[in-house]
């Protein structure tokens, strides 16, 4: 065990667990980049504990929601009853309302190109600045892709009727 | 109040049962905590020490380590999900309604699954965003992104594939309707479509189909991809330094 005097560090002590010899001591940086041993805490209990703490609130929280929020279960599949309007999964209701525009640019190009464009961001954005205040157009580009996605599925979800007609949910309308 | 809690530490870790599961020393020491950690098979991919601003809540939202825990709770509640359900078009909506009103606690079951299925396709969304405004996707970390990209893609396989397990109305019509938007992709679209669902029409081969990578196709390559991703973390020094 390391003594610790006050103010005083026993760096490497005669330990009789150790399977370890020191060869040399010689000048240089740190192999863990940027990483000083001052502004760094043990993994142990710091992360740990509060990754724990965190796992326990999402899982407080999903049991909560289970418990009132029972999943949906409608009748059963029925190829001959097409619903009126049938909808995708509502993280694909951006690209259904796309499709509804246009299936070959709405359905495949723009999506395919975002998809692309996406993966490949690392790749085309190649200044060195990380504050969105330095890059402004990246930013507003991806906060506008963002917002339309979102825009998109709210439309998808709410707002379409049968025939994928233009509805006002507040106003009849049925929610899926 | 903190000496009782040294006391109760040393009482639960400083035996030789602790000992010889952990193969560490009690995590009471500096020492003891870095054996805890890298002669630990589930957590060595984490480093001995982390910087402190990397604990910052309001820079990660802790939104991959949610993404993460709700996988996991997915597999734990997907398992004994599995033991009920019948991927047969005659018998796979039985089995949801088995699961509501004969199998014990099987409703709930059924909730977590499906809600945690949705929350972890926003927070995996959200994450995205984080890392994006953080700028974290720049060297070293550019092909970190692009695994990310590939595990945003493997969560909507995911909740996608499970969207037709219940086959009832809601399952089959969303299937029919997302399927139908593959088809559109010019010439490869249709083969694709009929590869994905096993014929024309959503019926047995697309439900076994799509059972078959829910449950273990998808699944595992999450598993490796998510191998990788937390490896490159490690390896690209931890996440990035707070704006
Ligand atoms: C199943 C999905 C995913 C899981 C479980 C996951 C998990 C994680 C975790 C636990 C971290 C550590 C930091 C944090 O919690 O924010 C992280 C960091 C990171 N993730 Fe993900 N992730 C997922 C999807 C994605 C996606 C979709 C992207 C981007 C397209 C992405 C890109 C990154 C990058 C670049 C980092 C490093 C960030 C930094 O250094 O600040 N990940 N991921």
């Amino acid at each position: 065990m390391p003594k610790e005097v006050e103010g005083e560090y026993e760096v490497f002590p005669d330990n009789p667990h150790k399977t370890y010899g020191l060869m040399a001591v010689v000048k240089g940086k740190s192999p863990v980049v940027d990483k000083s041993p001052e502004d760094t805490v043990m993994t142990w209990p710091h992360l740990l504990i509060r990754e724990l703490v965190a796992s326990v609130v999402v899982m407080a929280v999903l049991l909560a929601i289970s418990l009132v929020l029972n999943a949906p279960l409608e009748e059963h599949a029925n190829l001959t009853e097409t619903p009126n309007p049938a909808k995708a999964p509502w993280y694909f209701l951006g690209l259904q309302e796309l499709v509804h525009y246009s299936a070959l640019i709405g359905g495949v190009i723009i999506p395919g190109l975002s998809l692309f464009l996406l993966a490949a961001l690392p790749y085309l954005d190649r200044t060195p600045d990380r504050a969105p205040s330095k890059r402004k157009l990246l930013t507003v580009v991806f906060t506008v892709f963002i917002i339309v996605n979102v825009v998109l599925i709210v439309i998808g979800s709410y707002f379409r009727g049968p025939g994928w007609s233009f509805i006002v949910p507040w106003r009849g309308g049925s929610v899926q | 109040m903190t000496e009782i809690i040294r006391l109760l530490s040393r009482f639960i870790t400083g035996n030789r049962v602790w000992k010889s599961v952990f193969r560490a020393e009690s995590p009471v020491t500096e020492r003891g905590q870095s054996e805890s950690i890298f002669h630990n098979v589930w957590l060595h991919i984490y480093p001995v020490k982390v910087r402190k601003d990397a604990l910052r809540f309001t820079y990660t939202f802790c939104l991959g380590g949610v993404s993460f825990l709700l996988f996991l709770l997915l597999i734990i509640t997907g398992v004994p999900l599995m033991f009920y359900y019948v991927p047969s078009v005659e018998q796979a909506y039985g089995s949801m309604k088995d699961l509501e009103f004969v199998v014990s606690y099987g409703l709930l079951l059924r909730n977590m699954h499906r809600w945690a299925a949705h929350a972890m396709v926003i927070t995996v969304f959200l994450h995205m965003a984080r890392v994006f405004y953080t700028g974290s996707y720049k060297s070293p970390r550019e092909f970190n992104w692009v695994v990310g990209v590939f595990l945003l893609a493997l969560t909507l396989g995911l909740s996608f594939t499970g969207y037709l397990l219940p086959w009832d109305q809601l399952a089959f019509w969303a299937i029919t309707v997302g399927t139908s938007i593959a088809s559109y992709v010019p010439w490869l679209g249709p083969s694709f479509k009929y590869v994905l669902i096993g014929g024309n029409e959503v019926g047995q081969g697309a439900l076994l189909r799509f059972y078959v990578l829910h449950t273990v196709v998808l699944p595992l390559a999450a598993v490796l991809m998510m191998a990788a991703h937390f490896w490159r973390i490690r390896k690209d020094g931890g996440i990035s330094k707070p704006l």
